[in-house]
């Protein structure tokens, strides 16, 4: 069976639709009925629902891919893509068009989510690309110091590696997720050791800063927006009079405080 | 290293990369795409340049994956289980394509950045150093291709035992303490740079990598591999330059999926350069012409309609008729371009041109080489050295002196045979060029002359030799005519070191000291090419450094040898005697350029017709001359591949097949090697071989008695036409089939003769000439000069004996070559040229401070222009076609040194202006401190209606009328220009 491919062209059709749609939505919903406008509304509040769940999807992509248990990581990307977009669009109709609040600031995490992730596809990747035989650290004559140092790194990582993984060859090996949840004081040690080597290479430092800090901060985004969706889901099933306004309270709740 | 390691006896495995033998040719950046298809933007490897930017030196290397103990890209992977893995046994790190994300985490992370990205599949690539082809027990594919050797695949330990076995140097590149498999090799010299990688700005612009990237490449790059596995392999050449590569063309199905080189052939042993591979991108090209167009629009415009061959045929020649009633038959000109191939410019055309009656018919040789070529006439009887490019012959040389001659990037195959022979056995290189070229960077010196002075060089060089009596006497006196009186003529003229000095900017000593050596080597190969041909002083220059090889006896022997590209293709075919219309008038100039009077003014008479076979409105020097004339014509009518700036003026567009879809041999070989090409693919749309045009043209006028239906079969016309003469006469499709490699060496006589490695050798007697002519000179001797031979000077206004002169645009006042008569003018029948030639007669203008450079010089004219070849990926227009070609060399550049951009205010990749007396061009600037101060460089090549990266062609600086009076070659290499910021 072929395998679905992303494309650019498929990426670019998918993007345009979801924003097509919102902006649609946003034009729009003044038409609608007033459940389709109030926030909270049970269609809203089911939107919103639908959304978050497809927002999981990305979630759950970071960790398949780092689980170990993923048998094809290339369709859980795609799958991160599409329920980013359709989730995205979900959310920005559950949210009413009312941008002007707090929630409003998860709504603009996706929109920067979904820009970098887009302008990653479109333009980083022929960037990185580019990136080939462009490190001028190559070819230098040696800096003893650097090695030194390096050296050091690499006795310390052996060290430890016989505590974290005892077959692992170290030449080989990176923390993994498991390790991390299995036994996170040495896994760490051993992360910090590895960002210490990578330091030293000055691999990241030698791109474009786009380049190198992008998936940084795609993934520190990401993470902030699930906080930010948790927070969002606590309030409003604990705290739905506040998030009210101490007026009606149109959705599902636990306590109204 | 050939062997390849089994997987029952798996040893970690590495490439080799030397650099002392890279030219940074780029033949592993194609090969690599063509066996992975990696599309625009997608690398496993590439070339790139060492040096520092003030310091004049130049060294290449090869980047690829260095398959680390330790994989910095391995470990940054952060899909668990990885994307990417490494071999335990053979140490091989791949990308595992069905995990990868595209998350780029292993490019970011890779301290040699040799992980490569597809931006289009979204994920890593990197060398995997081939691991199909290492399953069916093949080398990679970029070392089988390499022109040098300079990439050798194996073993790691075997790799390394070998390089200590030679006595090499292993660089230390383990920074990172990684633990790279790549073994590099330091270069001989040991201030030859070694550090500070980086890639001419220009290169990578990504303004110019983006229009590449923007279409997706036509088949097969970008499809699977099942997809392009080959089923079948036919062996042929590349039909592109002088280094007539053997080829082994790979198909599935009808498809060509891949062009390699021929591992069996016995000399070149499967090396190819670059442009031969990239002819797979000529072949399914969406550029090409496809139909017969007619013009609708004005000249120039473009605009174009759709017509049927029988249409554009039958028109073409009514036309042809009423000009000829009108005009005569010289009304016509052909200008047949090497594209063309040589079948049809020296057979099918020259057929025509006889029956209908026009002695305007003509190649490029005016540009490029008819100096030399008038030059090996004159002295040796035939055009060409006698050597080959065998171990035993040029292989066993001493010394290599180049003049003018970048080799490694014009016949990058051959340079990689010689520099190999030259690590091998120890032997020195001297070069001779305003640029550090790729050749120079290998040579043990190099001397920046002031472009155009080679023959002050050649006269001080012979001087310091003949003063000093370190000729060779005994070969002087046997074998050279006019060798006293020639003598004579250099020590009573004075040409001494301490003349030459202040003329070519080379100190005395230096002179001496070349001197010297070349007469003390046993074996001294003097090379020379376009630097040397292209002035106009070409044919006397080339006579000069001629009887410098001459006179240190290195003529007709192994190991010795002056060595001009190329020799020539003995095809000469003749209409029946009765059938031949002998043309009323001699034809106006042997160089197309003094066509342009003819046809712009009518003078001498008018040339009304042109039917060009390559592209006159890029190629021609002082193009804007070219295109006043070109508008005034009545017809013009354009055979090609590719639409350019010619079609753009043509009346008639006709598309024509090439190479491997007519069938044809290749271009005329420095190793006097003819290569067959078999026709295996139909040519695309409606497009037809040139024969096929000729044939069908010349039924419309009556020549099919001649021409005729049957030698559309390129294989009959080569047996029956082509090879009827004593060089070529063994050389039959029986014989030239008999072989894997699909060449034979000429001359051969018969079928079953040998073939002769070295020509001319002592005792021998030449082909087609008298017994006991070791030369085929009439005296069968190497005449330097005679009376007769001084009469012919004399008709043009010169003498044989070889007085010196320069370029009339020079930073320094020298004497000049000043030509009598104009284009317009009759001139005087020329001596020196079949059929009946007129020429301008030329006088020698002694250097004067009121001289045509000086007046440059006070406009501002401070800087010299040399122009030439661009890199090994690009032949003239046709590669700029080809994406790959403009991937790796984008934009039209202007070499310049970083003091004289500094003072300019210019940085590396900056839009520059070049302005000389005759126009003005923009290019961008690539800073390179391996250039006279003084200079600039700007190739070839470029167009204005090229696809991907437009510019208006250098000859737009050119000069037409600074000529050759003897063999009508112009000058490229020496004009003075100004250069300003854009």
């Amino acid at each position: 069976m072929p395998q679905f491919k992303l494309t650019n062209t498929v990426l670019v059709a998918l993007v345009t639709v979801t924003v097509v749609a919102i902006l649609g939505w946003l034009v729009l919903r003044g038409a609608l009925p007033p459940a389709w406008r109030t926030p909270g509304s049970p269609p809203l509040y089911l939107c919103g629902l639908a959304g978050a769940l497809l927002l999981l999807v990305p979630a759950a992509f970071a960790f398949a891919k780092r689980g170990g248990h993923s048998r094809r990581p290339v369709a859980w990307f795609n799958a991160h893509v599409i329920c980013a977009c359709l989730g995205s669009a979900l959310i920005v109709v559950h949210s009413a068009g009312h941008l002007g609040r707090a929630p409003a600031l998860m709504v603009l995490a996706l929109v920067i989510l979904g820009a970098l992730g887009l302008w990653a596809r479109l333009r980083a990747a022929r960037l990185l690309a580019a990136t080939f035989g462009s490190k001028v650290a190559v070819f230098a004559p040696p800096d003893a110091a650097t090695r030194a140092r390096l050296q050091r790194v690499l006795e310390r990582k052996r060290a430890l590696l016989p505590a974290l993984a005892p077959d692992a060859n170290e030449g080989t090996f990176s923390v993994t997720l498991p390790l991390l949840l299995r036994n996170p004081g040495a896994a760490l040690a051993y992360r910090a050791l590895e960002r210490e080597e990578t330091r030293l290479l000055g691999t990241r430092r030698a791109l474009p800063a786009a380049l190198a800090g992008w998936r940084p901060l795609h993934l520190a985004l990401a993470w902030i927006f699930v906080a930010g969706v948790v927070i969002h889901v606590v309030t409003v099933t604990f705290f739905a009079g506040y998030v009210a306004d101490y007026g009606p309270i149109g959705w599902w709740h636990l306590t109204a405080w | 290293m050939s062997a390849v390691p089994t997987a029952a006896g798996a040893a970690r495995l590495a490439l080799l990369i030397d650099t002392e033998r890279c030219t940074g040719c780029k033949s592993c950046e194609v090969a690599c795409k063509q066996e992975h298809r990696l599309g625009p933007g997608e690398a496993r490897n590439r070339v790139l340049w060492l040096g520092e930017p003030e310091r004049a030196g130049l060294s290449f290397l090869t980047l690829a994956c260095q398959h680390c103990e330790r994989p910095a890209c391995l470990r940054a992977c952060p899909v668990h289980p990885k994307a990417i893995e490494k071999d335990p046994l053979t140490g091989v790190v791949r990308v595992n394509e069905s995990r990868c994300t595209g998350c780029g985490e292993c490019v970011i992370a890779c301290p040699y950045s040799a992980m490569g990205f597809d931006a289009r599949g979204h994920h890593a690539v990197k060398c995997d150093l081939c691991e199909d082809r290492r399953a069916r027990g093949e080398t990679t594919a970029c070392a089988s291709v390499c022109p040098t050797r300079a990439i050798r695949f194996g073993p790691r330990d075997a790799l390394i035992a070998e390089a200590h076995s030679e006595g090499r140097r292993l660089r230390d590149n383990d920074d990172f303490l990684l633990g790279p498999a790549t073994v590099y090799l330091e270069r001989v010299r040991a201030d030859a740079p070694s550090s500070s990688p980086q890639r001419p700005a220009f290169m990578d612009a990504p303004a110019a990598q983006a229009v590449v990237q923007r279409s997706p490449p036509a088949f097969p790059y970008g499809e699977t591999r099942t997809a392009t596995a080959s089923d079948r392999s036919v062996p042929g050449g590349c039909n592109i330059c002088f280094n007539c590569c053997s080829a082994t063309f790979h198909f599935r199905g009808e498809r060509l999926v891949r062009i390699t080189g021929n591992d069996a052939d016995p000399i070149l042993q499967g090396r190819v350069c670059p442009k031969s591979q990239l002819t797979l991108q000529l072949y399914d090209n969406p550029h090409r012409l496809r139909f017969p167009q007619k013009r609708v629009g004005v000249r120039g415009e473009g605009r174009f309609e759709r017509i049927s061959w029988s249409q554009a045929l039958d028109e073409i020649a009514e036309r042809l008729k009423a000009l000829r009633a009108a005009h005569g038959p010289e009304a016509l000109a052909l200008f047949i371009g090497t594209r063309t191939g040589m079948l049809d410019y020296l057979g099918t055309t020259r057929l025509f041109a006889q029956l209908w009656g026009t002695p305007n018919h003509e190649g490029t040789d005016p540009f490029c080489a008819s100096s030399k070529n008038v030059a090996y006439e004159l002295t040796q009887g035939r055009i060409g050295s006698g050597n080959s490019y065998t171990e035993s012959d040029l292989g066993a040389a001493q010394l290599y002196v180049y003049f003018g001659d970048n080799q490694a990037e014009t016949r990058p195959v051959y340079f990689g045979l010689l520099n190999g022979w030259r690590l091998q056995h120890g032997a020195k290189m001297v070069v001779i060029d305003p640029r550090l070229t790729a050749t120079a960077s290998k040579a043990d010196r190099w001397h920046a002359i002031r472009p155009g002075t080679d023959m002050a060089l050649g006269l001080a060089l012979c001087h310091h030799l003949l003063s000093e009596n370190l000729h060779d006497a005994r070969f002087c006196a046997d074998w050279l005519l006019g060798f006293a009186e020639w003598r004579r003529f250099i020590l009573e003229r004075g040409y001494s070191p301490e003349w030459a000095a202040p003329i070519t900017g080379i100190d005395a000593d230096e002179i001496r000291r070349l001197a010297t050596q070349i007469a003390a080597a046993d074996g001294c190969v003097i090379f020379a090419s376009r630097g040397i041909n292209q002035h106009s002083n070409g044919t006397q220059t080339n006579r000069v450094l001629m009887f410098l090889a001459a006179i240190t006896g290195n003529w007709g022997r192994r190991g010795g040898a002056y060595f001009n590209m190329s020799a020539s293709t003995p095809i000469a075919p003749n209409a029946p005697p009765e059938r031949r219309v002998k043309p009323s008038r001699p034809r106006v100039r042997r160089s197309p350029t003094g066509w342009t009077e003819a046809m712009r003014e009518g003078k001498p008479y008018p040339i009304r017709a042109l039917i060009a076979c390559n592209n006159p409105m890029a190629l021609w020097p002082g193009q804007t001359a070219a295109r006043d004339a070109f508008q005034a014509l009545d017809l013009l009518v354009h055979i090609e591949l590719f639409p350019n700036e010619t079609s753009a003026f043509a009346d008639y567009v006709l598309p024509a097949a090439t190479g491997i879809e007519k069938g044809e041999i290749g271009r005329a070989n420095d190793d006097r090697r003819i290569v067959w090409i078999d026709k295996m693919i139909e040519p695309p749309g409606e497009a037809k071989a040139d024969a096929w045009i000729w044939i069908e043209l010349g039924k419309r006028l009556g020549f099919d008695d001649v021409l005729k239906e049957q030698y559309k079969d390129p294989r009959v016309f080569w047996d029956e036409v082509c090879i009827d003469n004593d060089f070529l006469r063994g050389v039959t499709q029986k014989r030239l089939h008999s072989v894997p490699w699909r060449w034979v060496r000429q001359p051969v006589a018969s079928e079953d003769a040998p073939e002769i490695e070295t020509l001319y050798l002592e005792g021998s007697t030449a082909a087609a000439a008298p017994p006991g002519h070791r030369f085929p000179t009439p005296s069968g001797k190497l005449e330097f000069w005679t009376e007769a031979l001084d009469a012919k000077f004399a008709q043009l206004g010169l003498s044989a004996l070889p007085e010196f002169y320069s370029e009339r645009e020079q930073l320094v006042d020298l004497p000049y070559m000043e030509l009598v008569d104009s284009d317009a003018d009759v001139g005087v029948i020329s001596p020196f040229c079949r059929p009946d030639t007129s020429s301008a007669r030329g006088r020698i203008r002694a250097a004067s401070a009121d001289g045509p450079g000086a007046v440059l010089r006070a406009q501002g004219f401070d800087t010299e222009l040399v122009t030439g070849r661009p890199p090994a990926a690009h032949f003239h227009s046709l590669t700029h076609y080809f994406w790959q070609a403009q991937e790796m060399w984008p934009d039209l550049y202007c070499q310049i040194h970083p003091r004289k951009a500094a003072t300019l205010g210019i940085g590396d990749g900056a839009r520059l202006r070049i302005e000389t007396a005759h126009g003005a061009i923009d290019a961008v600037a690539w800073l390179h401190a391996g250039i006279r101060e003084s200079a600039v460089f700007i190739p070839i090549g470029w167009g204005e209606r090229q696809p991907y990266h437009p510019w208006r062609s250098v000859n737009f600086l050119t000069d037409k009328n600074q000529r050759d009076p003897i063999s009508d070659q112009t000058n490229l290499k020496s004009l003075l220009c100004r250069v300003r910021p854009v």
